[in-house]
């Protein structure tokens, strides 16, 4: 290395040395950790959470050390644990991905700091605190429904849900609501675990399948695919993962949702409270064609419907 | 370079026919339709009509969905097109810039040949005024249409909003009325324009949607379609074109392809049908005479 460059190198770290005491310090250190949860490490929430880091790590935040991540399985008492687990390692904020992973940390009545992302809207009385901020998602139901309709004539609709996921359960009475308007009886097929999902569907003679934005039904989706499959019937989701088989889904962008709650995380590690932080709602809505799926089991999608689509799986 | 000259020659010669083979109603008359609703639909609407114009000028008659709004006075212009079914926003474009004719209007099953452009949204989103819209995003249908932007435009200006692109978080457009309309059942966006007669249609098929969705401006009438025919086309052929669309409804075969299109009948269309494009267009600040539509 020449002479010039080595003062050159020399020269610049001792500029940084003197400036970066003066910048506001919102990195991480052993007392700056973020709490995160997971629930069925679900792969929409896999994709959030990317997206999240990607977005600290854009703002020139270390994050490699400073990150907790539980993937507690979706019902209560796992995520009820899990909330407690990363209270008392005493994190400075934690993050949500869902409503009842919200609802669980809301439940522990914590001071620390909350970040929800992809909660469901009509939940937000319930998660929306003093020490909460986040991104919530709101899914037109009766579309999903129409899609639906659109591909094939239901007589009779099967609706996975979860009782145990308020969320989920909300859905399942909106579409039940719905469904009747245009005479389709709905039979409800509730999941607790998504394990049960292949018992609680065998017999059953279904038109069509809509899972509602359950986490255990996500779970549950290659149980669902296959009896889609042997049965010629399309599915309609929620929520948007790599595995999925359903034909049509309308689901929010989850890298808008990791986003979006970096920003928030962001804001209150530079100390402004959860409370003023607003809380916004994903505009990034994306109604997914698979063509793939459609195509195998011999299923033609009408052309009317397939251009509404914002993105095709070929 | 010998071979230079020759092959100027048959240049010369291709483009030649290229520019002088379409006559007018020689070997067929070509039609434009702008795309209101689903194209396969609207297609299908439309392909009985061509099969009775064909069969009343003994010319055969087809009809072609033009990918965008204003492509409509591209082909126009390019003299590939002897006609057009018109919205009121091409119309006006089409008579200012082109001094195309208008011909005649279908009237639809309620008895009127005219529409109106709505601005709605989601019930459930609470947007209710102009202010709600703040932040907000708005689908539009396409640049060169009245009632799927230039009514809303002008409707956002006269309460106050001088910059409706920095009033609204970001617009986008969908390309036909039927999307703009899923874009915001379905949550894509939070606001729409679109044309009532689209708006009205849908909802009578699936009543859900008028649960689903709520009106928050009406623009004044404006005429629906009309169907123009180039200032150049032949004056014959334009007068048995006008004659075949406004006496559909006194013979039964006729009015068989009037009940494919979802109308009762044709009327004549004059220039003077447009002056509430005008008044709305001024409000806009729109010159029509040289706006440019892309």
């Amino acid at each position: 290395m020449s002479i010039i460059k080595k003062r050159a190198v020399a020269l610049s770290l001792g500029i940084l040395f003197l400036v970066l005491p003066l910048l506001p310090s919102i990195c991480f250190s052993a007392e700056n950790t973020i709490g995160v949860i997971m629930p069925g490490d679900l792969p929409y929430y896999q994709e959030a959470h990317r997206a999240f880091i990607a977005r600290l790590v854009r703002e020139g935040i270390s994050v490699k050390t400073g990150i907790i991540v539980q993937k507690p399985y979706p019902d209560a008492i796992s995520l009820s644990n899990a909330a407690r687990k990363l209270i008392a390692t005493d994190v400075d904020i934690i993050v949500a991905y869902g409503a009842p992973a919200a609802v669980s940390v809301v439940n522990e009545q914590t001071r620390i700091p909350m970040v929800y992302a992809a909660a469901y809207e009509p939940y937000m009385s319930k998660i929306k605190t003093r020490n909460s901020t986040g991104i919530t998602t709101k899914l037109s139901l009766s579309s999903l429904l129409r899609y639906l309709r659109g591909l094939t004539q239901i007589s009779t609709l099967g609706v996975v849900y979860n009782g145990n996921e308020e969320d989920s359960l909300y859905q399942f009475r909106e579409v039940s609501r719905l469904a009747e308007q245009y005479g389709i009886r709905v039979n409800g097929v509730n999941i607790k675990r998504h394990q049960e999902a292949k018992a609680k569907l065998n017999g059953s003679r279904f038109d069509a399948i809509l899972i509602t934005g359950s986490s255990v039904g996500h779970l549950a989706m290659p149980a669902i695919s296959e009896f889609a499959r042997e049965h010629k019937i399309p599915v309609g989701s929620f929520l948007l993962c790599r595995e999925s088989h359903a034909v049509v889904t309308l689901a929010t962008n989850p890298v808008e949702q990791g986003e979006k709650a970096a920003e928030k995380v962001i804001k209150i590690l530079e100390g402004v409270s959860p409370e003023k932080i607003r809380v916004e709602n994903a505009h990034d809505v994306e109604l997914v064609f698979n063509f793939k799926e459609a195509v195998s089991m011999g299923w033609k999608l009408p052309m009317d419907l397939v251009t509404e689509a914002t993105r095709l799986i070929k | 370079m010998i071979y230079r000259p020759i092959v100027s020659f048959f240049a010369s010669l291709m483009l030649l026919f290229a520019f002088s083979a379409p006559v007018h109603g020689e070997k067929e008359i070509l039609i434009g339709l702008i795309p209101e609703e689903n194209i396969f639909t609207q297609m299908d609407r439309h392909r009985p009509l061509a099969a009775y114009l064909s069969k009343k000028l003994g010319t055969k008659v087809r009809f072609t969905i033009l990918s965008r709004y204003g492509d409509v006075l591209d082909r126009f212009m390019t003299r590939k097109m002897d006609g057009a079914f018109f919205g009121v926003f091409t119309s006006a474009l089409a008579m200012e810039q082109l001094d195309a004719e208008p011909v005649a209007h279908p009237v639809n099953l309620e008895g009127s040949y005219a529409v109106e452009s709505y601005i709605f949204a989601r019930k459930d989103s609470n947007i209710k005024s102009v202010a709600d819209m703040k932040g907000k995003r708005m689908a539009f249908v396409d640049k060169a249409t009245v009632t799927g932007y230039l009514y809303a435009m002008s409707f956002l200006r006269e309460h106050g909003i001088a910059d409706p692109k920095t009033y609204l978080r970001d617009s986008f457009f969908t390309g036909s009325h039927g999307s703009t309309i899923y874009s915001v059942l379905d949550g894509r966006a939070d606001i729409g324009t679109a044309k009532s007669k689209i708006f009205l249609m849908l909802v009578r098929k699936d009543h859900g949607i008028k649960d689903e969705l709520t009106i928050i401006a009406k623009s004044p009438e404006f005429p629906d379609t009309t169907l123009f025919l180039r200032k150049d086309f032949p004056q014959g052929r334009r007068a048995q074109i006008r004659d075949a669309l406004l006496g559909m409804d006194k013979d039964a075969e006729g009015k068989e392809v009037l009940k494919k299109l979802e109308a009762s009948l044709f009327v004549e269309a004059k220039k003077s049908h447009f002056q509430s494009f005008y008044d709305v267009a001024k409000m806009a600040g729109i010159n029509v005479k040289t706006y440019k539509y892309r």
